[in-house]
């Protein structure tokens, strides 16, 4: 058997060493924007290969795909699916775990998903404008005693998934720093405007949301497009420093176990939440006519208006998330492959270990704003002390040169992983292990200690659990979803209703 | 007892962010524990240099004062401070920097004297290291106990760090994917929008710059010695200190009060505004009605904090005319926070019987202070302590009242929640922690 990959971060090497302990002990080739070390050790020791090239160019991937004669491809990221990979493979007649380009547009458009959420009343649904200039958007963030109180407390996002790049959250309750906050809101959105130039692909550019609070987690599923499988629960951290303090990226480690559900969540919110997933993909499949196949995964918070609430979609799995359940993962991971390729997905029973799960990822100091600062130095990681450690290495934003130096790629540098009975148990193996990973040239990088402490978790349960009692509150009173405003001069007025006719429209 | 905050943003647009506006609404927060000197920090949007502003007032005059500067900065630090000329300490070399200190550090001097040769112990460090968080830890393995500090270098670093017992306070809140927010009590956070999401611990070393934060664990014994005089008075009612609500603390020590010091009565009344939780609690335990016994006059001040006697009765008769309706004809408990030197309880005393109050029982929500604090607290000199000199019989007949009780110091350890040995109790005791133990 011969597996194709395409990708070269984190998530793709735990996909590559899950795929390679397959009972059908499968070539595996690869193909990545930068050489992977990890992965390519893994094409080496299957008799695969690694290719170094555009993983977002639907002719090369296919036509490598031909060439080498796989059984299936594995897409890892979400821009080879914006940019139409899966559909070239379909094409060609190659089956390819991957969200084709239609379908991926729960991911690509964060302004259609909520417009498809809305049009097909998928619950965990957020009030939200998109706007197409910075000047539309102004215009209406500016007024203040006029406007529905819900634009004064917002997420101001570019209108596409862009790298997890762009999200802002403005939080304006306090009127005498009202000042202070409208004019970081009328500023960044002219920076949405101006990082929006640069994708030409979606008619929307600024997408506004509705501010919620509670604990965020995310649902990663496998789909043949009838059968939606839940994986367990992962909570990703996605502020780039210690006590959830700034920059939003890509995640900068991630928890899960040692249940389906994470200790601070409960099962009911967990089957809620699958059963949101799975509506979006009945939703997504009936407006585009198109089969959905490969992995699909919500990215959640627990609200106290809707409780179960969809953040973001993804249409592949997460990084680090990944990590997490290919960890666990009892399955071939070949075996759901082939299910979800014949479409009989329904036939597998998806098994998980008991364990509890942390990875943390270490980045170079300028990830994530300033990634030509965090680009080109040599990195040095003691593998043997990793190991010794009982952790295990994921190389993520990593470039093997020909001559055998290591240089940093921009990104996240690698994660770590660790497992054991408990979170705790499992971040402090990590933290002693963390000093394996330095950069030759001593510049700096950066982790977070905090991941999957004590500390950390006692807050996300306190958190959790204060959302839960107003939710579980509203679900009495039959108030789930429900909004009410009142605009001096105007009346009492209905957000919802506004949205939805605004919708019809 | 300054309170202290650090404001420092993050990503595309931190320089959009103007610090002195979340310093101000802070530092009002903070003013409980201290208004005769405010002085703030900030650095240039554009210029990147750190300019100072001193004043011997209050935050709201003291911004009135400088708003004729061209006051802004996108990083910036802040200190209220109860004395007057105590402002943030600046060293000019080798490493520019700006620090605000809570506590007492143990170099020789005064408290300013003292952070300012810790300060320029930090500066030499800075320069002599090249990684500031080696620098950090390095001073604090070096330094006393008894302190914490939040500094501002030229280098937009922004150096936490609290010494290995943890006496004084330090938490730490976050806005959004933009803001870190480091301020001496959690109720500052609050007010600026900020979501409280953790503390620095005892011995930790937090060093912001503006691509990322890093932190460093003292990995020492289970010591700790948390200044008990936080929960009692220093502390605002809504803040969390060392992960425990103040609130939830002053409740228990009105029902330890009740429970070890029961006074019989008509009405509870507290002694605003340190001593309301006290009486509520103590009024429910007991089944005796609570009222509000005062009113206030002028904005609110802090009176214990004002320098002198006579300031100090002028704050405490101007805070507190009895509402004779209240307690005429009434036996009162009387609940206080604190008692130092006795004088302001005696007036407050004489007043409710000039009101009408029948007999008049005091209770005091903490232990006698019969000693100094070395951490910077300003306790008066020994000699005129009157828990310190005199017996609770005795004190009743000096303040003229029916009946005075303290509550113990294991019923304050009881209220806290948290075991003797990581507390600091030294004005209760006289015996204070010292680094060794760390």
């Amino acid at each position: 058997m011969k597996i194709l990959g395409v990708g070269s971060g984190a998530r793709e090497h735990a996909i590559a060493k899950k795929l390679s302990e397959s009972r059908y002990n499968p070539k595996i080739y690869w193909i990545g924007e930068n050489r992977n070390p990890g992965i390519l050790r893994i094409c080496e020791r299957s008799g695969g290969e690694f290719i170094q090239g555009s993983t977002t160019d639907p002719e090369f991937v296919g036509s490598t795909a031909k060439r080498l004669g796989v059984d299936f491809v594995f897409v890892g990221p979400e821009e080879p699916n914006f940019h139409g990979v899966p559909d070239r493979l379909e094409t060609l007649k190659i089956p390819c775990i991957g969200a084709n380009r239609s379908v991926a547009l729960i991911e690509m458009s964060k302004a259609e998903m909520r417009r498809l959420q809305w049009e097909y009343d998928v619950p965990g649904k957020l009030l939200f404008q998109t706007f197409r200039s910075a000047e539309e958007a102004y215009t209406t963030l500016q007024r203040y005693s006029e406007t529905l109180t819900w634009l004064q407390n917002v997420a101001l996002k570019p209108a596409r998934q862009a790298g997890g790049k762009g999200v802002k959250v403005v939080e304006d309750r306090q009127i005498y720093l009202h000042d202070e906050k409208q004019r970081f809101k009328s500023k960044h959105v002219g920076w949405l405007e101006g990082y929006m130039r640069g994708y030409g692909d979606i008619e929307d550019k600024i997408l506004v949301e509705e501010n919620v609070w509670g604990p965020e987690y995310t649902l990663q599923c496998f789909t043949d497009g009838k059968t939606v499988l839940g994986m367990p629960m992962v909570q990703d951290n996605k502020n780039a420093h210690e006590f959830d303090i700034g920059t939003e990226t890509g995640g900068m480690g991630s928890i899960s176990g040692p249940d389906m559900c994470l200790p601070f969540l409960t099962m009911s919110e967990y089957d809620e939440s699958l059963r949101i997933v799975e509506k979006m993909v009945s939703a997504i499949q009936d407006k585009t006519g198109k089969r959905y196949h490969g992995v699909v995964a919500g990215q959640m918070m627990l609200t106290e208006i809707e409780g179960p609430t969809i953040i973001e979609m993804y249409s592949r799995l997460g990084d680090p998330e990944a990590l997490n359940v290919l960890h666990t993962l009892k399955n071939d991971l070949v075996d759901v492959c082939l299910a979800i390729i014949d479409e009989k997905l329904s036939s597998i029973n998806l098994e998980f270990e008991k364990k509890a799960v942390v990875v943390k990822a270490v980045a170079p100091k300028g990830y994530p704003d300033n990634r030509r600062l965090a680009t080109g130095h040599p990195v040095e990681v003691d593998e043997a002390k990793i190991v010794e450690g009982g952790c295990e290495l994921f190389w993520a934003s990593c470039d093997l040169k020909e001559d055998g130096r290591i240089i940093s790629a921009g990104s996240r540098l690698v994660e770590i992983l660790a497992s054991g009975e408990t979170l705790p148990e499992a971040s402090a193996r990590i933290e002693k292990v963390i000093s394996a990973v330095r950069l030759a040239d001593g510049w700096g990088l950066f982790h977070r200690s905090d991941i999957g402490s004590e500390e950390l978790l006692k807050r996300r349960a306190e958190l959790a659990e204060r959302v839960r009692r107003l939710y579980l509150y509203r679900l009495e009173k039959g108030t789930v979803g429900k909004r009410v405003d009142w605009l001096p001069g105007v009346g009492k007025v209905d957000p919802v209703k506004m949205l939805r006719e605004g919708l019809r429209r | 007892m300054p309170g202290i905050m650090g404001f420092y943003p993050f990503g595309e647009g931190r320089e959009n962010w103007d610090a002195s506006r979340f310093l101000y609404y802070g530092l009002t927060a903070l003013q409980g524990r201290g208004e005769a000197c405010t002085s703030i920090a900030l650095i240039d949007n554009e210029s990147k240099q750190i300019s100072v502003y001193t004043k011997n007032t209050h935050v709201e005059e003291f911004y009135k004062l400088i708003s004729g500067n061209k006051v802004r900065g996108y990083i910036g630090i802040g200190q209220v401070s109860p004395s007057e000329d105590d402002g943030l300490v600046e060293v000019e070399a080798p490493i520019r920097l700006v620090l605000a200190g809570d506590g007492k550090p143990g170099y020789e001097g005064e408290r300013g004297e003292a952070f300012r040769r810790l300060a320029e112990r930090l500066s030499t460090l800075l320069a002599e290291k090249k990684d500031p968080l080696d620098a950090a830890t390095q001073l604090i393995s070096e330094a006393s106990v008894g302190f914490s500090f939040i500094a501002l270098t030229e280098n937009e670093e922004m150096i936490c760090c609290r010494d290995h017992l943890g006496v004084k306070p330090l938490e730490v809140g976050a806005v959004g994917f933009d803001l870190g927010i480091v301020s001496s009590e959690s109720s500052a956070l609050d007010v600026v929008g900020a979501t409280h999401s953790g503390q620095i611990q005892a011995g930790e070393c937090v060093v912001f710059d503006p691509l990322s934060i890093r932190r460093r664990k003292h990995n020492g014994s289970s010591r700790r010695a948390y200044c008990a005089f936080e929960y009692v008075y220093l502390a605002r009612a809504d803040s969390y200190i060392n992960d425990i609500p103040v609130y939830t603390v002053r409740e228990r020590i009105g029902e330890v009060l009740a429970e070890e010091k029961s006074a019989e009565g008509d009405v509870v009344i507290g002694v605003p505004e340190t001593a309301l939780p006290f009486a509520l609690s103590y009024s429910y335990k007991k089944s005796i009605p609570v009222k509000l016994g005062f009113m206030r006059t002028g904005r609110h001040v802090r009176s214990a904090l004002k320098p002198t006697q006579l300031e100090r009765l002028i704050g405490v008769q101007l805070k507190l005319n009895p509402i004779r309706a209240a307690v005429d004809g009434k036996d009162v408990v009387l609940i206080d926070d604190s008692v130092v030197r006795g004088n302001t309880l005696k007036n407050t005393v004489l007043n409710l019987r000039r009101r009408g109050a029948k007999r008049v029982h005091v209770r005091v929500g903490s232990p006698a202070i019969i000693s100094h604090c070395p951490f910077g607290t300003e306790v008066p000199p020994v000699d005129e302590l009157i828990g310190r000199a005199l017996s609770e019989d005795e004190i009743a007949g000096i303040i003229g009242a029916d009946s005075f009780s303290y509550l113990s110091i294991d019923g304050l350890v009881r209220a806290i929640g948290l075991p003797k040995h990581m507390l600091c109790l030294g004005c209760f005791t006289g015996e204070y922690p010292s680094k060794e133990e760390a």
